[in-house]
């Protein structure tokens, strides 16, 4: 019984990680997509060079170059929010790619009826191309979410007690391998719940279509 | 009494286009009175759809002059490079012109019903409540009332074309520009949408038809504007330009199409 409360409690920071993660990491993506488009050359290359850095290396280097580079040029934050920025980091670029391909299979068809009925470019985007956007990315999305569950037991190597983390202390300590079960159920547990979310959400959008 | 120069919704005025090196549009003058209805024909890439498109800056010209109501949308400066007004003054000087295209366009988010409420609510700023009567009667007008909660992608196309021509209509613009309207649909369906149209044209709507449909060009423009390889070749009242062209190449044009 204490095994399973040590868990739960395990499992509240993979949850704490996981949704602050996610509420940062989708808006932060659309801006970086929004970027990625931009006419502007120096935005739209930063955001390129950006998006290959956070894509080009693994994600536990960046945990661990936040968590132990940042504190030598005397940023010291704390373990959370220090993983806090790398996932975030990590996953905005991830989305970004994502929500660019959505934002780029729009019709040019779409913009010229908006333009034509006298929609300035940002009622263009918040009234027509987002909300179609929305229905491409979601299983794209749905995917990195689903990633996201997992990745989050990454944080391991930063000393934080996420649910796989307390499942080995326990397995370690009581030669017992009914934790890392215990640990898988709750994965599945976490990941069907995001599954049938995801699907409803793709029914609510995609009820346009026929 | 308006007087004359009031009467004259369009203006356009030796229109350069080019697309690269390509130029589209050789120096092309034009007047469009109210109440007129024009039928821009011509052969594929005879440059009438871009002519079309200029005119509410979906394509911005190279040179020349575009007043619509009196009022200067793009005019040369001392280098007779045709010099837009700002973003704002342009959208404020096209709400008057309303467009409809091949390919409908229509928001497929959105039910029938939205798509006339958009830009009527989100634009002009006007109340839902009050626009909605107003979208009934002209969703009762293209006959699709019935369908006002449906989303497009349930309706045929000539009954999104329809859709569209109401959306187009319920900015209360006066000038309606249609690009090829029945072009991307079956043969059977495009009466449906040019009897609206006719409607329209009865009506008294200012219009600029861009048509391959010579039959509808005939009965319901008045007047017929022939363009071919970046130029206006021949222009009059409509019948006068199908049933008797003067130009060569109109003739070659209107026996192909036969």
């Amino acid at each position: 019984m204490h095994t399973v409360v040590l868990m739960l409690e395990g499992t509240q920071v993979t949850l704490q990680i996981f949704f602050i993660t996610l509420i940062f990491s989708l808006p932060l993506g659309l801006l970086a997509a929004f970027g990625r488009l931009s006419s502007l050359k120096i935005i739209s290359r930063f955001m390129e060079f950006y998006i290959w850095l956070m894509r080009g290396t693994p994600l536990m280097l960046q945990l661990l170059f936040v968590y132990f580079a940042l504190p030598m040029v005397g940023i010291m934050l704390p373990d959370l929010v220090a993983a806090l920025l790398a996932f975030t980091l990590n996953y905005a670029a991830y989305f970004a790619e994502i929500f660019r391909a959505g934002i780029q299979s729009i019709s040019r068809g779409q913009y010229e009826a908006a333009k034509t009925l006298g929609m300035t470019h940002k009622q263009t985007m918040r009234r027509i191309i987002i909300p179609q956007m929305i229905r491409y990315v979601l299983p794209p999305v749905s995917n990195e979410t689903i990633n996201l569950v997992k990745d989050t037991s990454l944080i391991y190597i930063l000393a934080m007690n996420d649910l796989l983390r307390v499942a080995r202390t326990i397995v370690q300590r009581e030669f017992d391998m009914t934790p890392f079960v215990v640990a898988a159920v709750f994965y599945l547990i976490m990941t069907a719940v995001l599954t049938w979310g995801f699907k409803k959400l793709e029914a609510h959008y995609g009820k346009y279509d026929k | 009494m308006e007087n004359m120069t009031n009467d004259v919704m369009l203006r356009l005025t030796q229109i350069h286009k080019k697309f690269g090196d390509l130029e589209i549009l050789k120096g092309i003058d034009l007047e469009l009175k109210k109440g007129e209805v024009m039928a821009v024909i011509g052969p594929s890439g005879s440059g009438k759809s871009t002519l079309l498109r200029c005119i509410n800056r979906l394509e911005e010209i190279d040179s020349g002059k575009i007043e619509i109501k009196g009022r200067v949308l793009a005019q040369n400066n001392v280098d007779n490079v045709a010099e837009y007004v700002s973003e704002k003054e342009s959208r404020d000087i096209l709400l008057c012109t309303g467009m409809v295209f091949q390919q409908f366009n229509l928001f497929p988010h959105m039910t029938v019903m939205q798509n006339l409420l958009e830009a009527p609510v989100q634009v002009q700023k006007r109340k839902k409540d009050e626009v909605i009567p107003e979208a009934e009667v002209l969703l009762k007008k293209v006959g699709l009332l019935d369908k006002k909660d449906w989303y497009p992608s349930r309706l045929s196309g000539g009954q999104q074309q329809r859709v569209a021509i109401a959306r187009a209509l319920c900015m209360k613009p006066d000038i309606m520009l249609f690009d090829e309207p029945t072009s991307a649909l079956d043969p059977e369906l495009t009466g449906e949408v040019l009897k609206t149209m006719r409607e329209l044209a009865d009506e008294h709507m200012t219009m600029i038809v861009v048509t391959h449909e010579m039959n509808f060009a005939r009965e319901a423009a008045s007047r017929v504007v022939f363009v071919e390889g970046g130029v206006i070749v021949e222009q009059g009242p409509a019948r006068q330009v199908i049933d008797n062209p003067q130009e060569e190449r109109t003739q070659a044009f209107l026996k192909n199409m036969l």
